[in-house]
């Protein structure tokens, strides 16, 4: 009986091998890529030619002796902020108008047109956008002063204080659209419909059904709307690399950003390693806890 | 059974490539260390070659490099490997990699300075002390290139050019209507900006574009290089200055302050082609670049003498040349060391120089070249000057004399400076940063005059 239940198990895993082993060659190097990393930064590599000496927290402690590092975590966490919460509310709004045909009609060519932004390239929107936002010439400020609404023309990325903002917002513009697509449809459950049916039958308003009703309800598109747009906030490098290049000076710098000049620029390879371990460390902090509820869903 | 028979073979594919996969990563391995590991077999015709001069007008430049290779040795079968992007910049990740990982290019271009150093220390340079013997071309190149190349009293690099940092470009058919001459001190060009800024108020007269960081550093270098003089200049970069306590750095900033309001507003947005082109839509006067820049004119249809022209800037307390040079060397453990040997010397040689030099926008590294081989009365002057005064050359902070962990981080803090002018805070900044990555002993190595 024991014997053939384990040629039972042995059978299933040697089924199972060929599928598993992608996976473990995957999880090795990702894991195992990431392990290096955290060595690199406690090694004493500074120049072309790799130095794995063990140097303990050096580095670490001339990243935070840096005053670039500080205003790149200030920064990252302005886009943290900025790039989720605005996108997450603007998007529940414009789904929502989507869902109860405020703009029957045109509501097909809406929602493409909100999705497009999503189809493109940071490279390609970044370069776009950094046109629009030129001061002298770029089409903001000449549609303003054409309408004669010369005071409202702006410096937009020429200004330190304020040149963040301005690659924050087209954060929000290319990742709403893909935010009001999963949003839409996770008020598609049949659940939900019926709920919100009742509702309306008991003569609720459109408001309090979306604030009662829908919200409490889509917890989970939510969730995964704020994750997705909390990691690529996180990550970002491309819309700064392309609009700023990190400047005026470092106002607009991240971490990433960072992490590429000093490690490829500077030849300060340790450093860079760490600042990569610092995202990475961010990162973990912030996908908390979504694995918490999606374990908690998961025993439920 | 059937079962199992027809499971059986996909777990034995699997394992057999896996094993495929191990046999052929030790069997390149082991090729590898037999490479170059002193075998008698004749070495192949071949150049493996890595270059960042891929886009438009540079692009050409490798070109014409390339033709006075194969007109000397037709026979070496050349294998470029150029990054898209240009500026050097996805070059060096690509480069550090092949590096790291110790399969090298044969030999790849790179600044002389703190750049070249860098590879020096990782080494994974060979010197040409033999090669420069034998082509006699420490006494054929000026002095302070020589130096610039030379590391621990090894030449490790063969320079093909120079490139000229303090320039100043101005719209020529601009300052004949307006009777100005061209600027060679701070106080002329202040007065300058000044009478452009009447007579068109909305021009900016200045140019510029700090995207890239390195463009608003090179204003403050030309305004330094007046206040301090030439020895100030190279002990500031050797870390030799308490800048804290520097009269000539601060009053340098002070003058970049001044020439604000006359400095095209938005720089930040605009890198350095597009600062040049300021000039050419006549939104601006004048812009202070690198001798490329004669070639980016030129592109847009500027003919040098009639449209635009350019002077050393500053000419106070002397008229000194900041310069970088664009070299090649051969690696250490390259798979083709001989064929690497010949294209040295096809670098070293008038015939490479003059059609390549002249087409990217330097200087020849060669003092032998007749000035008259450039066709614009700018870089005739400029290297008959050089020819006259070799002495005047100074290693320029862009290429650099300070390590580049250092000069990346200078230029971030000198772009933060022209946005948002902070002299004290900036002071205090650049002070930190010459103590924060040990300039005085990673500059230590640069030897001037």
């Amino acid at each position: 009986m024991s014997t053939s239940s384990h040629a039972v198990r042995f059978a299933r895993v040697r089924e199972a091998a060929p599928f598993a082993l992608p996976l473990l060659v995957f999880l090795l190097v990702l894991y195992g890529m990431l392990a290096w990393t955290v060595y690199t930064s406690l090694s004493d590599w500074q120049g072309t030619a790799p130095n794995y000496t063990f140097a303990g927290l050096k580095w670490y402690r001339f990243m935070v002796g840096l005053d670039r590092f500080w205003v790149d975590l200030d920064n990252n966490l302005r886009w943290l902020v900025l790039g989720v919460v605005p996108t997450t509310v603007l998007a529940l709004c414009v789904a929502y108008l989507l869902e109860i045909g405020a703009v029957r009609g045109i509501e097909a060519y809406l929602r493409t047109l909100v999705l497009y932004p999503a189809a493109m390239s940071f490279v390609v929107t970044g370069t776009i956008w950094s046109w629009m936002y030129q001061a002298d010439r770029g089409v903001l400020n000449t549609l303003l002063r054409a309408a004669g609404l010369e005071r409202l023309t702006s410096g937009y990325t020429t200004d330190p204080a304020t040149a963040t903002y301005w690659l924050i917002l087209i954060f929000v513009w290319q990742y709403l659209g893909l935010a009001v697509l999963i949003l839409q449809a996770s008020f598609r459950s049949v659940e939900l419909q019926e709920m919100v049916e009742s509702a309306t039958l008991d003569g609720a308003s459109r408001l309090r059904i979306l604030i009662a009703v829908l919200i409490p309800n889509i917890r989970g598109g939510i969730l995964v709307v704020v994750s997705l747009l909390l990691i690529s906030a996180l990550k970002v490098f491309d819309i700064v690399y392309v609009v700023t290049f990190g400047g005026p000076g470092y106002a607009t710098d991240v971490l990433a950003l960072f992490q590429f000049i000093a490690t490829y620029q500077q030849h300060l390879v340790a450093l860079g390693s760490g600042l990569a371990v610092v995202i990475f460390a961010l990162a973990f902090i912030i996908i908390i806890p979504y694995t918490i509820y999606a374990l908690q869903r998961w025993f439920e | 059974m059937s079962n199992g028979a027809t499971k059986a073979p996909v777990s034995q594919i699997v394992v057999g490539v896996i094993i495929a996969a191990l046999v052929a990563g030790v069997a390149g391995y082991w090729a590898g260390t037999q490479r170059g590991g002193g075998m008698a077999k004749a070495e192949e015709r071949k150049l493996e070659i890595f270059h960042w001069w891929t886009a438009g007008g540079e692009r050409e430049a490798a070109d014409a490099m390339f033709k006075a290779l194969k007109a000397k040795y037709p026979d070496i079968q050349l294998v470029e490997n150029p990054v898209a992007g240009g500026g050097g910049v996805s070059h060096r990740v690509v480069l550090q990699a092949r590096l790291s990982a110790g399969i090298p290019p044969d030999t790849w271009q790179t600044l002389g300075g703190a750049e070249l150093k860098s590879y020096v220390d990782g080494g994974y340079l060979e010197p040409l002390d033999s090669l420069y013997t034998e082509l006699k071309y420490t006494d054929a190149i000026p002095k302070p290139l020589a130096n610039a190349v030379t590391i621990g009293g090894h030449p490790y690099v063969v320079p093909l050019n120079m490139h000229i940092q303090n320039i100043l470009y101005y719209d020529k058919k601009l300052f004949d209507e307006l009777g100005l001459r061209p600027p060679t001190t701070f106080d002329q060009l202040l007065a300058a900006a000044k009478a452009i800024k009447a007579a068109r108020p909305k021009m900016s007269p200045l140019a510029l574009g700090s995207k890239e960081k390195w463009e608003a550093a090179f204003v403050l270098d030309s305004l330094l290089l007046e206040v301090g003089g030439a020895e100030h200049y190279v002990k500031l970069y050797k870390g030799e200055v308490d800048v804290a306590a520097d009269p000539a750095f601060k009053t340098a900033l002070e003058r970049l302050n001044t020439l604000r309001p006359y400095i095209y507003a938005s720089h930040p947005q605009l890198t350095w082609d597009e600062s040049c082109g300021l000039v050419v839509s006549h939104d601006s006067a004048m812009v202070i670049m690198g001798t490329w820049a004669i070639g980016y004119f030129k592109s847009r249809g500027w003919t040098p003498g009639t449209d635009f022209g350019a002077v050393t800037f500053p000419q106070q307390p002397e008229r000194v040349l900041l310069f970088h040079p664009d070299t090649y060397g051969l690696a250490k453990g390259a798979p083709h060391a001989k064929a690497t040997m010949d294209w040295l010397k096809v670098v070293a040689s008038a015939d490479l120089q003059v059609p390549t030099d002249v087409t990217q926008g330097g200087l020849f590294a060669r003092l032998d070249i007749d000035p008259g081989q450039f066709p614009d009365p700018i870089r005739q002057e400029l290297q008959t000057y050089v020819r006259g005064n070799p002495g005047k050359l100074i290693l320029d902070q862009h290429g650099s004399i300070a390590p580049f962990s250092f000069t990346q981080a200078y230029w971030d803090v000198a772009a933060g400076f022209t946005a948002k002018p902070d002299v004290a805070g900036t002071v205090k900044a650049v002070s930190e940063l010459f103590t924060t990555y040990k300039v005085q002993e990673g500059a230590a190595w640069y030897q001037w005059p």
